[in-house]
C-alpha cells in the first residue's frame, strides 16, 4: 500500500506550495487515475508519490509518504526503485542512453538491482513479451518513434517488477492501438498485485482501466471517488477535464430523455 | 582486420603526426647545434644531427599515433567500457564514459530538429556566413538550454532504475576473448616487460 498522508509540497527556490493536504491510499492492485487541468499539480503529485519529490529533486514536503508501511523518508533512492517506480511523460528523457539494443534498454533496470543474469533475462522478456516489443529488440534505443520509445520507456519500468507504479501521462505519444495495448499491461500488472497511479488526459483509457478517479485542481484534490461517479460528475468539465465518450454519451442520451444505461448495455456487449 | 585496418591506420597516424612532424623537423634540423653542416638558409644551419634528431623523434612520434589509432580502429568504444566495468571499472565512470559518447549524436540531432523548427521559422541558416553566424545564436540557445532541461529527467529515470545502487552488476554481455587473443596478449605484456629490463639493463642501444 502506498500512501500519502496530509502532503504539502513546494519546489525548491519558490516560495508557494503546489499540492496541499493531499490524502491518498493506493491499495496493493488497486488503479487509480488521476485527472486535472494544465498545472494542477498532477506531475508533482507523481514525483511526490514516486519519493522523488523532495528526496531528489529537492524542495520541502510536509506530510508523509508510506510505501507498504515504510516511510519513504530518509530510503535511499536505490531502495526507492526497488518499491515504486515512476515513467515520465517524454520518453527521450526516460531513456538510459547507454544502452545499445532495445533489450540492453529493458534490462538495465534489474541490472542494477544487482539480480542474476539469469533473472534479469527472464524479467525483460517478460516485459518485453507483455508490451509486445520482440519485434523491436535489437533496435537501437535513440531510433525509435516517439510512440516506441514510450512503449519501451514503460516496459523498462515494468521489468523492475515493483509493487507501485506511477505513470505520468503514459500514454502521450502513443496511437489507439499503443494505448489500448498499454492499458492490457497495466490491467495484467495490477492482477498481480502492483498498484498503480496513472496522471492522465486520455479519460477513455482511465474509464476502462481505474477502479477511482481523483481530480485536482491548484493542487487540490477536488473530486474522489469510484470512476463513474467522478467521470459522471459534471463539476469535471468546469475544470477542463473531458470526461470519457462513455459518459458524454449517456449524458447527451439522458439530456435527450433516454435511457444513459442504454450505453452501459451497449459498451457491455461490445466488450464481450 | 589487418587488410582492411592496415592502410586507414598508415592514413590516420600520417594525418595525426603530420603537424607535429613539420615544427619538430624545423625546430630540430635548423636549430639543433651539429658540426657537420649540411646547408644554409639565411642564420640558421641545418645540421645532420638535427637531421638524425628529427628522424628519430618523428619515429616515436609516429609510434605513438599508430598505437593510439590502432586502439581507436579496433576497439568498439562501448565494448571496451563494459568489459571495463566488467573487470571492476565503477558503474557510475562506466556510465559518464558512455553517456559522453552517446551525447554527441544525440546533440547532433537535436541541433538539426532545432535548426529545421529555425527555417520554418524564416531563420536563414544557409545563406552568407554572415547570415549563418547571425543565425547561430537562435539555434545554439535552444539546443544548450533543452539539454540542460532534459538532464534533470534524466537522471531522475535512472534513479527511478536503481543506478544509484552500490555494488557490481551483472552485465549481460561478455566480450568473446578467445584463447589466441589471450596468448597474443600474454606475448605483448611479455615483450613489454622485456623492453623496460632492456632499457633498464642497457641491454638495447640509448636514444639519443
Amino acid at each position: 500500500m502506498l500512501q500519502l498522508s496530509g502532503v504539502s509540497y513546494r519546489y525548491a527556490g519558490y516560495s508557494n506550495e503546489v499540492l496541499h493536504d493531499i490524502d491518498l491510499r493506493l491499495d496493493d492492485g488497486e488503479i487509480i487515475g488521476l485527472v486535472g487541468p494544465n498545472e494542477a499539480g498532477k506531475s508533482t503529485l507523481c514525483l511526490v508519490a514516486s519519493g522523488l519529490a523532495p528526496a531528489s529533486i529537492g524542495g520541502s514536503l510536509r506530510g508523509s509518504l508510506t510505501l507498504d508501511g515504510v516511510p519513504a523518508a530518509g530510503l535511499a533512492t536505490h531502495k526507492l526503485a526497488e518499491r515504486v517506480v515512476i515513467g515520465f511523460q517524454n520518453p527521450n528523457t526516460q531513456r538510459s542512453g547507454i544502452a545499445a539494443t532495445v533489450f540492453e534498454e529493458i534490462a538495465l533496470g534489474p541490472m542494477n538491482l544487482g539480480l542474476p543474469v539469469a533473472e534479469t533475462v527472464e524479467r525483460t522478456r517478460a516485459a518485453i513479451a507483455r508490451l509486445r516489443l520482440d519485434d523491436l529488440i535489437r533496435r537501437d534505443p535513440q531510433r525509435l518513434s516517439g510512440g516506441q520509445a514510450q512503449l519501451v520507456g514503460i516496459a523498462s519500468l515494468l521489468a523492475m517488477q515493483p509493487r507501485h507504479v506511477i505513470l505520468d501521462e503514459p500514454t502521450a505519444q502513443l496511437d489507439p492501438a499503443g494505448t489500448r495495448l498499454v492499458g492490457e499491461a497495466l490491467r495484467a500488472l495490477a492482477t498481480t498485485g502492483t498498484s498503480l497511479l496513472i496522471a492522465e488526459h486520455k479519460t477513455d483509457l482511465l474509464d476502462g482501466l481505474c477502479s477511482r478517479i481523483i481530480a485536482i485542481d491548484g493542487g487540490r484534490i477536488v473530486l474522489d471517488g469510484p470512476t463513474a461517479t467522478v467521470f459522471d460528475d459534471p463539476r469535471l468539465a468546469a475544470l477542463g477535464v473531458e470526461p470519457p465518450a462513455r459518459a458524454r454519451l449517456a449524458r447527451a442520451l439522458g439530456d435527450r430523455g433516454l435511457e444513459g444505461s442504454i450505453v452501459e448495455d451497449a459498451l457491455a456487449g461490445a466488450a464481450s | 582486420m589487418i587488410a582492411g585496418v592496415a592502410g586507414r591506420l598508415v592514413r590516420i597516424s600520417a594525418l595525426l603526426t603530420l603537424p607535429i612532424a613539420i615544427s619538430v623537423i624545423l625546430v630540430s634540423v635548423f636549430t639543433r647545434a651539429g658540426t657537420h653542416v649540411l646547408f644554409t638558409i639565411g642564420p640558421f644551419d641545418a645540421t645532420t644531427e638535427g637531421v638524425d634528431f628529427a628522424g628519430q623523434t618523428l619515429v616515436r612520434l609516429f609510434a605513438i599515433s599508430t598505437s593510439i589509432g590502432l586502439f581507436g580502429l579496433t576497439t568498439e568504444p562501448r565494448s571496451f567500457v563494459l568489459d571495463l566495468e566488467r573487470r571492476g571499472l565503477s558503474p557510475r565512470f562506466a556510465f559518464v564514459a558512455l553517456a559522453t559518447l552517446e551525447a554527441v549524436p544525440a546533440m547532433v540531432e537535436r541541433a538539426n530538429i532545432i535548426a529545421s523548427a529555425q527555417r520554418a521559422r524564416g531563420l536563414d541558416t544557409e545563406g552568407s556566413v554572415r547570415a549563418r553566424l547571425r543565425g547561430l545564436l537562435p539555434l545554439a540557445g535552444p539546443v544548450v538550454l533543452s539539454s540542460l532541461t532534459e538532464v534533470e529527467e534524466r537522471s531522475l529515470a535512472l534513479e527511478v532504475r536503481a543506478f544509484g545502487k552500490p555494488g557490481r552488476r551483472e552485465l549481460l554481455w561478455r566480450m568473446p576473448d578467445s584463447t589466441a587473443q589471450l596468448a597474443v596478449r600474454a606475448i605483448l605484456v611479455l615483450a613489454l616487460i622485456a623492453a623496460i629490463g632492456g632499457r633498464i639493463t642497457n641491454t638495447f642501444p640509448r636514444l639519443p
